[in-house]
């Protein structure tokens, strides 16, 4: 009797172990089309009613701490907000002058910018947040059906949250600027240098904008924008002049300089959100398209960036 | 040892569901000194505790799987984790059985610092780039210290939920017998 309950023990371990090897193994091999992927997507489409079912019966709940913590950074918050208000009366004068000769040179050279207008914002609500430090994904309660596609940008009235991973039919992952995978083509200010704003693994508050020339300006306090596309052989899945964040630091590199950015997005405290989906026929259309119908192979490289993330990196590639 | 009734599955099921969806709905969203709690690992370790090893092992690949399943992870990844973490806690239980105040809060450190280390370890495994950070490791120590400080009220959660519907184990005596002298010869020959 002990034996076989040994036995039986065992075996319920050993096949729960295999199980979740052969899985680990397949999900791991097959392409973004895959039958398990298509099983997760079809689990996101079936549960996204109940989550967000769920998240509207836990808003009061989440509200409360939330209301917590932010009385509790209040303060500091606040002189935090004045200096930047400050900083932005200067750049605000300085910038009335720049944006006009920005038009002038853009009609010039015929710049192919994505802008803002190419895209439709469609509202959604976050209805889960990952709990992992190694994914930092939020679930939203729109997907195809509102006309959201992979890869469309997603923004609030903060500033750039991130981009869509994956879609269902009635909801989608989006992963967020700190998350492992997400590459952003972005200059300092209206400054002319771009370079590649990745998260720093394990500071969910901190950004990496690397890759900028050595002799790139940045000082302390200045916004970091989307740079949009910049050379027409790499394309950016995000539009131009939406603001990513504040340097917080900058370290010398010898050639190039990175520059170390605080999030203007709490990203920790996301409630609704905007994604900015982009209509056949435009031009963010296409680009997302290429991207999300590239081959597997080609997607995942050999130094884990993905092809998406080569096309967003305007700035490093060129 | 794994117990049949079918009221104690239902409620572990029950548990596990509503705990996934409270995880990802509202915890997850909650920052406590810069860090995101998971309850996920504490449950399965205090399953696993309370209801033995295959009861703790199935939970845990369960509750693994549909946190995989509904944040689009990689699939297996955290099955795998919880499976190892319910099934020792199980394991500590029948072999040890503990039944100190402190035992609830040293296995929900041990669970956490199991999943966030085995989690983080089967990511290098499978090729994250990205480099192993003093950062990266403040965030798992706060993450295990946090957990910690959330497993004793999580544990008397999950055993007033499961306590009506473990069975009796018959060897339970035996081994608390055991471990308090009870039925060592030595005791007898005082």
């Amino acid at each position: 009797m002990h034996d076989k309950t040994v036995r039986r023990r065992r075996a319920v371990l050993l096949g729960l172990v295999v199980l979740s090897l052969l899985l680990l193994t397949a999900y791991f091999g097959e392409s973004p089309n895959g039958r398990l992927h298509s099983v997760q997507r079809g689990f996101l489409t079936v549960v996204s009613p109940l989550q967000d079912g769920a998240n509207k019966v836990l808003t009061p709940v989440r509200n409360l701490f939330g209301w917590v913590g932010d009385t509790l950074h209040a303060k500091s918050q606040r002189d935090e907000l004045r200096k930047q208000l400050d900083i932005l009366r200067r750049e605000k004068t300085a910038d009335e002058g720049e944006k006009r000769t920005y038009k002038e040179l853009l009609a010039l050279v015929h710049l192919n910018q994505l802008s803002l207008s190419q895209y439709h914002p469609v509202a959604a609500t976050v209805i889960s947040a990952s709990p992992s430090i190694w994914y930092e994904t939020v679930v939203i309660d729109e997907g195809e059906g509102a006309g959201i596609h992979a890869n469309d940008p997603v923004v609030n009235a903060e500033g750039l949250v991130g981009r869509v991973a994956t879609v269902a039919s009635d909801g989608a992952v989006v992963d967020l600027l700190t998350d492992s995978s997400m590459a952003v083509s972005a200059r300092i200010g209206m400054g002319a240098a771009t370079g590649l704003i990745e998260p720093k693994v394990g500071e969910p508050n901190d950004l990496l904008l690397e890759y900028l020339p050595g002799n790139a300006p940045a000082v302390k306090g200045e916004s970091v924008v989307s740079s949009g596309t910049v050379d027409p052989g790499h394309d950016s899945f995000f539009p131009p002049g939406i603001l990513i964040g504040q340097v917080t630091s900058v370290n010398e590199e010898g050639a190039y300089r990175s520059v170390n950015v605080s999030p203007a997005v709490n990203l920790h405290n996301l409630s609704t959100v905007e994604v900015l989906t982009s209509g056949e026929g435009t031009r963010a259309f296409q680009v997302s398209h290429t991207a999300t119908s590239l081959p597997a192979e080609q997607e995942q490289s050999t130094t884990g960036t993905t092809a998406s993330e080569q096309l967003a990196s305007t700035g490093a590639g060129g | 040892m794994m117990p049949s009734s079918s009221p104690l599955v239902l409620r572990v099921a029950a548990m596990g569901v509503v705990l996934v969806f409270v995880q990802i709905g509202v915890v997850s969203e909650i920052p406590i000194f810069g860090v995101k709690a998971d309850l996920s690992p504490l449950l399965v370790a205090f399953v696993g505790l309370l209801g033995g090893c295959t009861l703790g092992a199935l939970t845990g690949f369960a509750v693994g799987l549909m946190i995989d399943l509904m944040l689009f992870q990689t699939l297996g990844l955290t099955s795998l984790v919880f499976t190892l973490i319910g099934y020792w806690c199980g394991r500590l239980r029948e072999l040890r059985d503990p039944q100190g105040a402190l035992v609830p809060l040293i296995v929900g450190c041990v669970a956490a610092a199991a999943s966030l280390v085995g989690y983080s370890l089967m990511e290098f495994m499978l090729g994250v780039n990205a480099p192993v950070s003093f950062e990266l490791l403040r965030q798992i120590l706060l993450g295990v210290l946090v957990d910690t400080v959330l497993a004793l009220p999580m544990y008397a959660l999950v055993r007033r939920v499961l306590i009506g519907a473990l069975p009796e184990d018959r060897n339970r005596r035996r081994r608390r017998a055991y471990t308090t002298g009870g039925l060592s010869p030595l005791s007898k020959a005082r």
